[in-house]
């Protein structure tokens, strides 16, 4: 990276951090810390959870995934409008009235202590180990290809936020993550119109789409039905998965994952709260689509351009120092010179850049299984490369500083939201909640703060033992979500709208099926059970619900509705 | 289930949340149907 990149990217680092330490002033206790006084308006509530829930791997990946496997991947997008809906009207009011800082704080009330130390603590689990894997991600990614050194560039992507959420708690990650959305809107939007500007002359945007439509990227809306066959239940992104798997996965993102609910109870009001979400329901597709449209611009600006053979420099290096090493050689010079045959033949009308196209795709599938030999020890997977290949290798100096500064920002946000809910929830639901004696504000602030350090830590060696053990981790993390989410949102579930139903029979259910949904997941990734991940929300959540009832029939009706429950329905 | 309603709480713009609910599905059927229409037109 060059001197004028690396000033445009510290700068706006540092000015992100400033902003965060300026604006860190809060009342000294928890409501300052954790809810930010309840005082943040519906427009940074809207951007704030945008933030949260956009990290890195999201501008990473969005536009590599459209250049690789088409559009289709906004489908997963299509149940969170509906969820907002759902959040808005049952979830948001009580968790207002009844004044929470945590989620799961309404379940001691609503059901037991038990119910509310275990939703807790899977979330605390799940969040933490995920959050190093979104530290570790975007860090290998940049370590990768701009060279720098892992432990740095953890350090980097998720040890210097630490220094404003400490310091400033929701307050500071509510102002920063709204000047770091407007960083990334504006990086995201002057990169796209690079992308055009650098078409050849008479090539825009419906010739982007043409070629993106002829190549199969433009497969925005699949049914997941197969030619002739069923519904392929495996099938990831379709638009019954979308819609219903997905609904569940944003109903208990938004619902019942701390680092979302911690955002809008900052709100001023219901009704500012209820407004970012729903606004937030309206902007989030069409986001998303145009950040996968990026990937397909992407995709056409190769088809004029010379690609190369596979996006991760770092591999191909490691390739020439392997058994390979004279194939390599030779494939990369016939590389070469067909790629400049097949731009010497763009626009031929005949069939002759189609099979040269074609010609090139076999010396790519060559790389990619020279990766997977257990002698190199490969990753063969270049997706999440695409976008920034083409920043560093096509976009003018200062431009790529400024769209490094969009992936760094994009994680900080969303890593620092998710900082300030687990210290919220180890105060809150434990610290607090067991301690002997009762602790003053001052303290339980001065707490919050360590305990933000100390969750900020973990996720940073978390990041570094994610890069050691390697992708398989990776992989399985990025399920892992789907793993838990299910059963914590069944159990909300429950809570809101199975009134007859108590602490025992929900408790139980609870484990039990979490144990079932791990179990499915192992299963699936042997193959014995061929069910996408998006799937496992719906099974976590219906399976809670059922089961609970079920219990409760056996309990008895009336033996186990816990007195919070009607005190609920009292007040 | 309990559905709290703030007396003084008025949603903005449509003065009830019943209508935004409306416009972001409304909206989402919409965007499906956009989509369709590209996934469609340029395949």
């Amino acid at each position: 990276m060059s001197r004028p990149d690396w000033i445009v990217l510290v700068l706006t680092l540092l000015a992100i951090i400033a902003y965060g330490l300026y604006k860190s002033r809060t009342s000294r206790d928890l409501d300052g810390y954790i809810l930010s006084n309840r005082m943040v308006p519906w427009y940074m509530v809207l951007l704030g959870i945008m933030g949260t829930q956009a990290s890195a791997v999201t501008f990473l990946s969005a536009p590599g995934q459209a250049f690789t496997d088409g559009m289709r991947f906004v489908q997963y997008y299509f149940g969170l409008p509906l969820a907002m809906i759902v959040v808005c009207a049952s979830f948001v009011p009580v968790f207002r009235r009844l004044k929470v800082y945590t989620a799961y704080e309404f379940l001691e009330q609503r059901f037991d202590l038990k119910t509310r130390a275990l939703t807790s603590f899977l979330f605390l689990v799940q969040r933490g180990v995920s959050t190093g894997i979104s530290i570790a991600a975007p860090s290998i990614i940049l370590s990768s290809l701009l060279g720098w050194n892992i432990l740095w560039t953890n350090i980097f992507m998720g040890g210097l936020l630490i220094i404003y959420t400490v310091s400033g708690g929701a307050k500071a990650v509510a102002y920063t993550q709204q000047l770091q959305m407007i960083i990334i809107f504006s990086g995201l939007a002057i990169a796209g119109y690079m992308v055009i500007h650098k078409l050849p002359q008479g090539v825009g945007l419906r010739e982007v789409l043409h070629i993106g439509g002829k190549a199969g990227k433009l497969n925005i809306i699949t049914t997941g039905f197969r030619k002739g066959g069923g519904f392929d239940w495996n099938d990831r992104y379709n638009l019954l998965s979308g819609i219903i798997g997905g609904f569940f996965l944003q109903l208990s993102y938004f619902g019942a994952d701390q680092s979302q609910v911690g955002r809008y109870l900052t709100a001023r009001s219901l009704t500012e709260s209820r407004l970012g979400l729903l606004l937030n329901g309206l902007v989030k597709v069409p986001m998303q689509f145009l950040i996968l449209l990026l990937g397909v611009m992407v995709f056409a600006f190769y088809q004029y351009n010379p690609r190369p053979v596979f996006f991760n420099r770092a591999q191909v290096e490691s390739l020439s120092h392997s058994k390979y090493k004279d194939s390599l050689a030779v494939l990369m010079a016939r590389y070469a010179a067909g790629e400049k045959e097949r731009l010497g033949a763009v626009g031929d009308p005949g069939i002759r850049a189609v099979e040269l196209a074609r010609a090139q795709e076999g010396d790519r599938a060559t790389v990619k299984r020279w990766l997977d030999d257990p002698a190199v020890g490969g990753d063969s997977n270049d997706t999440n490369y695409i976008f920034l290949r083409f920043v560093t290798d096509y976009l003018p100096v200062g431009l790529i500083g400024l769209l490094i500064a969009v992936i760094v920002l994009a994680a900080w946000g969303s890593i620092a939201a998710t900082l300030n809910s687990l210290a919220s929830c180890t105060i809150v639901d434990f610290h607090r909640r067991f301690a002997r004696k009762a602790l003053r504000p001052e303290q339980e602030y001065r707490m919050s703060r360590w305990y933000t350090l100390l969750w900020g830590v973990f996720c940073v060696a978390m990041a570094q033992l994610a890069y050691n053990i390697g992708n398989s981790l990776i992989e399985a993390v990025n399920v892992l979500g789907s793993l838990f989410y299910g059963v914590i949102l069944g159990v909300f579930l429950v809570a809101f709208f199975r009134r007859r139903t108590g602490g025992r029979a929900v408790f139980i259910s609870a484990v039990v099926v979490e144990i079932g949904v791990i179990v499915l997941g192992v299963l699936g990734k042997r193959g014995i059970v061929p069910l996408g991940f998006l799937w496992y929300n719906v099974v976590g959540a219906v399976g809670v619900v059922v089961l609970s009832e079920v219990l409760q029939v056996c309990f008895g009706r009336t033996g186990d509705v816990s007195k919070a429950n009607r005190n609920q329905e009292v007040g | 289930m309990e559905r709290e309603q703030d007396p003084e709480e008025r949603a903005p713009l449509f003065g009830k949340w019943s209508y935004w609910y409306m416009l972001v599905a409304g909206f989402l059927l919409l965007c499906i149907g956009f989509f369709y229409f590209l996934t469609k037109h340029f395949s």
